[in-house]
């Protein structure tokens, strides 16, 4: 069931064909790199088996906004700051997101290139890798360094428990949700997280400066 | 109405028990009221019939499942899927140690109760259908209404826990057939995380507004039902990883 038809695919593939050129249009940041693969799907590493505390022990598939299944020992090697959301918030996640990319405009270039952002959605119906691209285009998020993802409810689950990520929808469809940040080294070990909306985010970029010295690509 | 719609419920159950697979009752479809939800959420929520371990799973049970599942055992699991509490009361790998195997299984992870649950075939149950569960009352559907019950479980969330766990399966039965829903440990649901509360949760007073998106909409139905403000209080603060000395799990099935 969660290999998509030929069909989507292609409608997906010209959609984020699409979607990424409305993205570079809407975030003229970073040049050279922008036509790049999101970081889940750049080749993985050589690393063995994954550590006691690793995330990636999750053996559990993904599909990205460009449509690539993956798993998420596919983002080993970097650091991740990660977050769960979901693209038709009403509440807070919009400034949500926008604290994710100040934090990103926060960081210096050398760090910049050694650290990605993921985004893992947590409704499972509407979020479909499409509803995924057309948010990277409205948001602007840049393609080489954010991943967007969504699965399946039981793994939606799984992940939101390792991470703190509590969350309930209600009858709108709309979910009640924590606001959590969390960063993982290049491991893919929880090593912070930063706790709700409109924070002071000092202590998080110290951390993820301190992370991507780490990062192994 | 509402009677009516108890007495058939009940009516189904009394049928529906002697059905049921060797262990497990049938807990008859129902109405599930949450105790915290948004203002324009539904007051009551459908829960399809589904069928219950009638006690928690034992230290015996799941020593039989490390010792097929040897990667399940204490020295072998990776910390990501389990604490170093981990079985922590068992001797060793395969070894209760003063333990009893009668004794309900307790510092276990989530994700070990998931996995115990999925090599008998079965799965952990919603949170929805534990609290439906566990609203039963021991002669009456509606446990509010029935006083031995309502003593019962004050008593319980009102104690400290014991030095020694008694056994599973000791406690009074309710309705359904189902025993030690209160009394005996917690236990783990599927969507544990799915409650939106803090720790300290009086109404809506207690719920983290910079944590929670969408969190200033939830307010609580039944702000008497105290031992559910403890549940509910007690799974938000829960990781899948944890392990608590006094926390187990039992097993659910579809009908």
């Amino acid at each position: 069931m969660r290999l998509p038809t030929a069909l989507p695919l292609l409608a997906l593939a010209a959609f984020a064909a699409f979607a990424t050129q409305a993205a570079l249009a809407a975030d003229p940041a970073p040049g050279p790199t922008a036509a790049e693969d999101p970081p889940c799907c750049r080749d993985p590493l050589e690393l063995g088996k994954p550590t006691d505390k690793s995330l990636y022990l999750l053996d559990s598939t993904w599909t990205s906004d460009v449509g690539r299944e993956i798993k998420l020992g596919a983002l080993r090697g970097r650091p991740q700051v990660v977050a769960m959301f979901f693209t038709h918030c009403e509440y807070a996640c919009p400034i949500f997101v926008s604290e994710l990319k100040s934090i990103e405009d926060k960081l210096p270039p050398d760090v910049l290139g050694k650290v990605d952002f993921l985004l893992v959605s947590m409704d499972v119906k509407r979020d479909t890798p499409a509803a995924l691209a057309a948010f990277r285009a409205t948001r602007g998020l840049a393609r080489e360094r954010w991943t967007l993802l969504r699965g399946e409810a039981d793994d939606v689950r799984e992940l939101a428990a390792l991470l703190g990520v509590n969350f309930m929808e209600d009858a709108r469809g709309q979910f009640a949700h924590s606001n959590l940040i969390t960063l993982l080294n290049s491991e893919g070990e929880i090593v912070f997280q930063h706790v709700g909306l409109n924070q002071d985010p000092t202590l998080l970029i110290a951390a993820i400066e301190k992370t991507a010295r780490d990062a192994k690509r | 109405m509402r009677i009516a719609l108890r007495l058939i419920a009940s009516i189904l159950a009394l049928g529906a028990v002697r059905g049921a697979e060797t262990g497990m009752a049938v807990i008859p479809a129902t109405i599930y009221r949450p105790l915290f939800r948004g203002e324009k959420d539904a007051k009551e929520m459908p829960v399809a019939a589904f069928q219950l371990d009638v006690r928690p799973v034992t230290n015996g049970e799941f020593l039989a499942f490390v010792r097929g599942h040897p990667h399940w055992q204490r020295s072998r699991v990776p910390r990501l899927f389990a604490d170093n509490g981990y079985l922590a009361h068992w001797a060793g790998d395969a070894d209760l140690g003063n333990a009893r195997a009668e004794q309900p299984v307790t510092n276990v992870s989530w994700f070990a109760a998931k996995a115990f649950a999925a090599a008998q075939g079965k799965r952990l149950p919603t949170t929805a259908e534990w609290e439906v569960a566990a609203a039963a009352g021991f002669t009456l559907g509606d446990g509010k209404k029935d006083a031995a019950f309502q003593q019962a479980i004050a008593h319980w969330y009102a104690s400290p826990s014991p030095l020694v766990v008694p056994d599973a399966g000791g406690g009074h039965e309710n309705i359904f057939g189902v025993r030690d829903l209160h009394g005996l440990v917690w236990e783990w649901t599927s969507d544990f995380n799915s409650a939106m509360v803090t720790g300290d949760a009086r109404g809506d007073t207690g719920l983290e507004r910079q944590l929670f998106c969408g969190a200033g909409s939830l307010g609580a139905s039944d702000r008497e039902n105290y031992p559910a403000f403890m549940r509910f209080g007690f799974r938000s603060s829960l990781r899948a990883g944890y392990t608590v000395h006094n926390l187990g799990f039992r097993c659910a099935t579809n009908p």
